[in-house]
């Protein structure tokens, strides 16, 4: 279970957002809907330990992330968050198969790897370099990435940002197909996905915006 | 983790050999100067201390040390004989060895002496000569003509190896010497005898092409005419006995025996005696001197080299940057992303590092013929210890600058690593 507590973030130039308290079940799907800049993204990487918060706390099962020391947080992404990111972050010049061994250096085991390029229809791409891959393969490749680990938690920044409904509607499909028993939670600026989704929230609502001088 | 740092680095390839490169030139470039002023100072000093006293005809002390102990240049003139028997006759000596020089083969020269020149030095196959017209050949020389026991050899006047023809007396190798790294690879052998046996009184040579000025004195040749020191000396000779020689390689018994050797002959404007210990460390100066500037010279390079290494190193992580930044982002600890780096640092820095070995040792490889010349054969497979503290401290120094920033980057928060 996820839970976040009073938790509010602030950056830089003073402004920050703050968050209501929220709780996810283990094994059950959540769309987080919003427009651009409400901070769906800044909210993910709160959850996954990627951001520190200002203040509040992020409990996985219990346990807060953001007390965690920076090597035991690297250690909760690598073995317990699957992060699809809205731009993927694939290293580009290497092959679908690196771009998954890469895990191995933190002990992950891919040797599930060729079945799940199979599922995800990809697997005749393995030795092929990222850069030579479409938008839709890349896309593939970097839930492939975030699934060979058999997460307990899989964020996704806007898998279906770049696609049309259709093919969109099928990406979420495949994460839903493949989360393998994980909480998901997958940020869209598109309601019409909402359906597929176990629980579909709105973060207009959660988050709130303060500048600079109301932080103060 | 190996594997994935080749996958990694192959990625940067162009940069990495640029890396590469540049210190391959500078290590290799140090390596190669150290490793030729090494042999170069230890041949010298290895070939100059078996003798104490050299009696040439008066002249340039220089020159009759290299000429004698190297085998280069010109003999300043001749000697008679008798000085030979003299020495042996007056107690002082362990050993007196006739030197002559004048002829050659394919412009190896052609030595006339004793056997016991060639004391301490392996025979590789056959066995030192005993009888006039035998030959040893030194070693190179052997391979470069594929000489073996048993073969003729033609020699020719001179030391160009252009002058006319021994054809009517041809020398037989009797035995190949094992290789030395020294002078006496690069000549052959011969008793002093066979030179007088080519050189009989009233012979007609041309000198070598016929340019009287370039021809050398000759030992035997009493109406060479081509040196003051040999015409000197052909006004000195009784006639009784006109067996010459260049110079005279002497051991003697003791300090005081060389003392008064030094003095007999060292004081007679007839003779020239010198130490060559004493000469060859006046140019073992100069050559010190030489690989002070080649050092500094070095060191400025390998200085320059790191700076490029530096730049290159900065330039490489603009490129890895991006790539560490995912590592992190995707929870690829610090300590991993350290090791991986380390790694592919130290794979690029062992593989410039040996290339910089090979490089230099190639070189030495080249330049063997030309400092043969010179009378020093340099092992080119040779690697003094020394050479393995530059290429560790080049080693050290390729990884500084890339872990540093590796290191840098590594330990930034992942959420401030570009998401």
């Amino acid at each position: 279970m996820i839970q976040t507590k009073n938790l509010s973030i602030r950056f830089a130039d003073g402004s920050g957002i703050r968050y209501r308290d929220m709780t996810f079940d283990d094994g059950r799907s959540y769309a987080l809907l919003g427009a651009s800049g409400c901070g769906k993204t800044t909210f993910l990487n709160l959850l996954s330990g990627l951001l520190t918060p200002a203040e509040g706390s992020v409990l996985v099962d219990g346990r807060d992330i953001a007390a965690l020391s920076p090597r035991e947080r690297d250690r909760f992404r690598i073995h317990r968050v699957g992060y699809i990111f809205q731009d993927f972050k694939l290293l580009e010049e290497l092959t679908v198969q690196d771009n998954l061994d890469v895990l191995r250096l933190e002990g992950v085991d891919t040797s599930d790897m060729d079945t799940l390029l199979d599922r995800l229809g990809i697997l005749r791409l393995k030795r092929r370099r990222v850069r030579r891959l479409s938008g839709g393969e890349k896309q593939r490749v970097a839930i492939a990435r975030a699934l060979i680990k058999k997460p307990a938690i899989i964020l996704a920044d806007e898998p279906t940002g770049n696609l049309n409904f259709e093919t969109g509607e099928a990406v979420v499909q495949t994460l839903l197909d493949n989360a393998g028993g994980g909480t998901l939670i997958a940020v869209t600026h598109d309601d019409r996905l909402a359906p597929r989704f176990d629980e579909a929230l709105d973060m207009n609502g959660i988050a709130s915006w303060r500048s600079g001088r109301e932080a103060e | 983790m190996l594997r994935f740092a080749l996958k990694s680095m192959a990625t940067r390839r162009a940069k990495l050999v640029m890396t590469a490169l540049s210190v391959v030139i500078a290590a290799g470039v140090a390596l190669l100067a150290y490793n030729v002023s090494t042999q170069v100072s230890e041949g010298i000093v290895n070939t100059a201390a078996k003798y104490d006293i050299i009696i040439g005809p008066s002249g340039s002390a220089t020159q009759l040390a290299m000429n004698t102990m190297f085998f280069t240049d010109k003999p300043l003139g001749t000697l008679p004989y008798s000085l030979v028997e003299e020495l042996n006759r007056s107690g002082r000596v362990n050993a007196a060895i006739p030197f002559s020089m004048g002829d050659s083969f394919n412009a190896a020269p052609i030595v006339g002496t004793d056997p016991a020149l060639l004391e301490g030095k392996a025979v590789k196959s056959g066995r030192i000569f005993s009888a006039p017209l035998e030959a040893v050949a030194g070693s190179a020389v052997a391979a470069a003509y594929r000489l073996k026991p048993g073969d003729e050899i033609v020699t020719s006047h001179g030391l160009s190896g252009e002058g006319s023809s021994h054809a009517e007396t041809p020398l037989t190798v009797v035995g190949v010497l094992a290789r030395t790294d020294t002078a006496y690879d690069n000549a052959v052998f011969t008793p002093v005898s066979t030179i007088w046996a080519l050189h009989d009184h009233g012979e007609d040579h041309d000198h070598g092409g016929g340019d009287e000025d370039d021809a050398e004195p000759h030992a035997g040749e009493a109406d060479a005419g081509a040196s003051d020191a040999h015409r000197d000396h052909a006004a000195r000779e009784t006639g009784d006995d006109d067996r010459e020689i260049c110079a005279v390689l002497v051991r003697s018994k003791s300090l005081n025996d060389y003392a008064a050797l030094m003095s007999a002959y060292g004081d007679n404007s007839d003779y020239l005696a010198i130490n060559p210990n004493t000469v060859l460390r006046e140019v073992m100066d100069n050559v010190d001197l030489s690989r002070t500037i080649v050092y500094a010279l070095c060191a400025v390079i390998l200085v320059m080299n790191l700076f490029v290494v530096s730049v290159i190193a900065v330039l490489n992580m603009v490129d890895s940057r991006r790539e560490i930044a995912l590592m992190r982002l995707i929870g690829i600890g610090m300590d991993k992303i350290d090791r991986l780096y380390l790694l592919q640092n130290a794979i690029t820095g062992a593989a410039a590092v040996a290339l910089s070995l090979l490089f230099a040792h190639l070189c030495l490889l080249a330049m063997r013929g030309f400092v043969a010349s010179m009378g020093i054969v340099l092992n080119a497979w040779h690697v003094y210890p020394a050479e393995w503290l530059i290429l560790l401290g080049v080693f050290l120094l390729t990884l500084l600058p890339t872990t540093i920033l590796t290191r840098r980057m590594a330990r930034q928060d992942a959420g401030a690593t570009g998401h």
